[in-house]
């Protein structure tokens, strides 16, 4: 199938592009414009090959794992880009970001990619504005977390100097907060959505489902976080624990509520 | 109690150090929801009150707090939605029904769930189930679902509707839903011996294409004294096909086989046996449709309430960042 194709070649730019900022990092050389054209050039294709299934299929890529991590890869990665587009300053940090998304690739490779069927719930405007606003909290949070992998990495031995190009830790700490607070705002976006779209599907707004539970959690977690930031003066190196536990939240509610649960939503077949 | 100390509590409430245990005993109290079989509903309501008292505590003694609309109206918001939330568990109404091809509802639920103060109006409630169209993708897979109601609205005219999957029926606060529930039900009439007005009734059988072989059911006939009865619906034809699209619909052929005590007897549609206390004919074949009902009457508040939470925060944060830019 040709949106196979399409979708391994988009995957192996992502990958010579990640191991470039890598490489950028480790050598200490500056090949950001080759990472930007690499994370560009495997956006299309990869945005070909989502619309390629989309028209055979009939339905977008929202039912089976392979395709909830293929649109999740797609959407993080258009994030990520497009972050490394306008804040140059931060470029690095895809030494960071890029591996977290090898690993979502390697999951996304060895999913199968065969067709599922787009339960009668599932036609409605709100499941996209409901997954439209998940993809930009997932996207605002990956940001965060390549900054805090940057403030924690430049804590040890081995990466202390790879990364002085980059602000210091309390500028990186502040929009790293930046980025958390658009996520809060994003990930309640998608609660709301999500629970009008479960009023008109399932008869109720909220059920506590694992996927409904766990996003919550995320949410209280998120909170948690930001509170805590204006409770305490944290360190850069705190705040950046907190971020990854968000974003460890995040991504089980996201890619591993699915391995507890039939469907991403109980009902929704 | 002295003002001072009075002031102290509300200080002490009103600590950013106490929202902190707070959301981490909420969080604890999802989990324990989650995973308890028991009601729980205590687990979320002590922090949901905590968190409450925190933020009354902050509002009545941090002037810096209220201050910053766009932060104290989230805030605000946030406790209209416990409130709501609180409201719609003492009102709302969650129940189940059935209803045969040109069935009226009329009031009457399988199942019912009720907060303790919801006000039961459901007898003012009418609507008639026309039938419905699903079509199967191959797999026997179910694709959406469009049932034909009427009802009769609140200036007495008579509507049509087609309801299903994400589109309930909204009458008087209640919501009533399709579910996948559905299938066959035979319908008779029932002549009593004694003279009166025959009766028309539908035997619901389980569920179709879930119980494609079990389509049997025991029942009462009422007014005749016979307390078991048993129908069985029989056909050779593949309604829904694994292999291929189809559409639920009637068999075109079928014989519906009917036991009573010993007696078995093989009915077509129109064809009659006799019973003690009378004569029961077997109308035909009709389908019938399973509904779910949800009442709660915060559901819009809350909705405006959670959007006036979202646009005060992104007011707040947006306020926030732009005042001091972080790539100047």
């Amino acid at each position: 199938m040709d949106e196979l194709k399409f979708l391994w070649v988009a995957l192996v730019l992502y990958v010579v592009a990640g191991s470039t900022a890598i490489f950028g990092v480790v050598f200490r050389k500056r090949p950001e414009r080759s990472v930007l054209l690499l994370m560009v050039a495997g956006l299309v294709l990869h945005t070909v090959s989502i619309v390629l299934r989309w028209e055979r299929l009939g339905h977008g890529p929202f039912v089976t794992m392979y395709e909830i991590l293929s649109s999740n890869v797609w959407s993080m990665m258009l994030a990520f880009a497009l972050t490394y587009w306008r804040i140059p300053l931060i470029r690095p940090s895809a030494a960071v970001v890029m591996p977290i998304l090898f690993m979502v690739m390697g999951w996304l490779l060895m999913s199968d990619p065969g067709e599922g069927h787009l339960p009668p719930t599932y036609h409605t405007i709100w499941l996209f504005i409901h997954i439209g606003f998940g993809k930009v909290f997932m996207g605002a949070v990956l940001v965060a977390v390549g900054l805090s992998g940057v403030i924690l990495l430049r804590a040890t031995h081995n990466g202390a100097g790879r990364f002085e190009r980059l602000p210091d830790d309390p500028r990186l700490s502040e929009l790293t907060f930046r980025c958390m607070a658009v996520g809060f705002i994003f990930e309640t976006l998608m609660l709301i959505a999500g629970a009008i779209w479960a009023q008109d599907a399932w008869g109720r707004y909220w059920n506590w489902d694992p996927l409904e539970t766990w996003a919550f959690l995320t949410w209280l977690i998120l909170a948690f976080s930001l509170h805590l930031r204006l409770t305490y003066r944290l360190s850069p190196r705190m705040g950046a624990w907190l971020v990854l536990a968000v974003f460890i939240t995040a991504f089980l509610t996201f890619f591993g509520v699915p391995f507890i649960s039939e469907t991403p939503h109980q009902g929704a077949v | 109690m002295q003002p001072s100390a009075l002031i102290r509590l509300c200080r002490a409430l009103a600590s950013l150090k106490l929202t902190l245990v707070a959301l981490l005993l909420f969080a604890g109290g999802v989990l324990y929801a989650y995973w308890s079989a028991q009601p729980a509903a205590f687990a979320l309501a002590a922090p949901l009150g905590l968190l409450a008292l925190n933020l009354l505590a902050a509002l009545a003694s941090n002037p810096a707090f209220r201050q910053q609309t766009p932060l104290l109206v989230f805030h605000l918001s946030l406790l209209a939605i416990v409130l709501l939330v609180a409201a719609g568990q003492l009102t709302y109404l969650k129940g189940k029904l059935e209803l045969a091809q040109g069935e009226e509802f009329a009031g009457v639920l399988t199942e019912t769930e009720a907060g303790p103060w919801h006000p039961f109006r459901l007898d003012k409630v009418h609507f008639v189930n026309h039938g419905f169209d699903i079509a199967y993708a191959p797999g026997v897979m179910r694709q959406r679902t469009y049932n034909r109601v009427s009802y009769t609205d609140e200036a007495g005219t008579v509507r049509q509707a087609e309801i299903g999957d994400t589109t309930p029926l909204v009458l008087a606060g209640y919501r009533f839903y399709t579910t996948p529930n559905k299938g066959y039900a035979p319908a008779f009439y029932w002549h009593p011996s004694g003279g009166g007005a025959p009766a028309l009734g539908t035997v619901h059988l389980p569920s179709y294409p879930a119980n494609e072989y079990r389509q049997s059911q025991e029942w009462q006939l009422p007014g005749s004294g016979i307390n078991k009865m048993w129908t069985q619906l029989s056909f050779d034809e593949t309604i829904i096909d694994p292999e291929r699209p189809s559409e639920f619909r009637l068999p075109k052929q079928h014989k519906l086989v009917l036991r009573v005590g010993d007696v078995r007897h093989e009915l077509q549609p129109g064809q009659a046996i006799d019973l003690p206390g009378g004569m029961l004919v077997y109308f035909g074949l009709l389908t019938w449709m399973g509904y779910a009902v949800f009442y709660d009457w915060t559901i819009h508040w809350l909705l405006a309430a959670s959007v006036t939470a979202v646009l005060a925060l992104g007011w707040h944060f947006w306020r926030k960042f732009a005042a001091k830019p972080w790539d100047n």
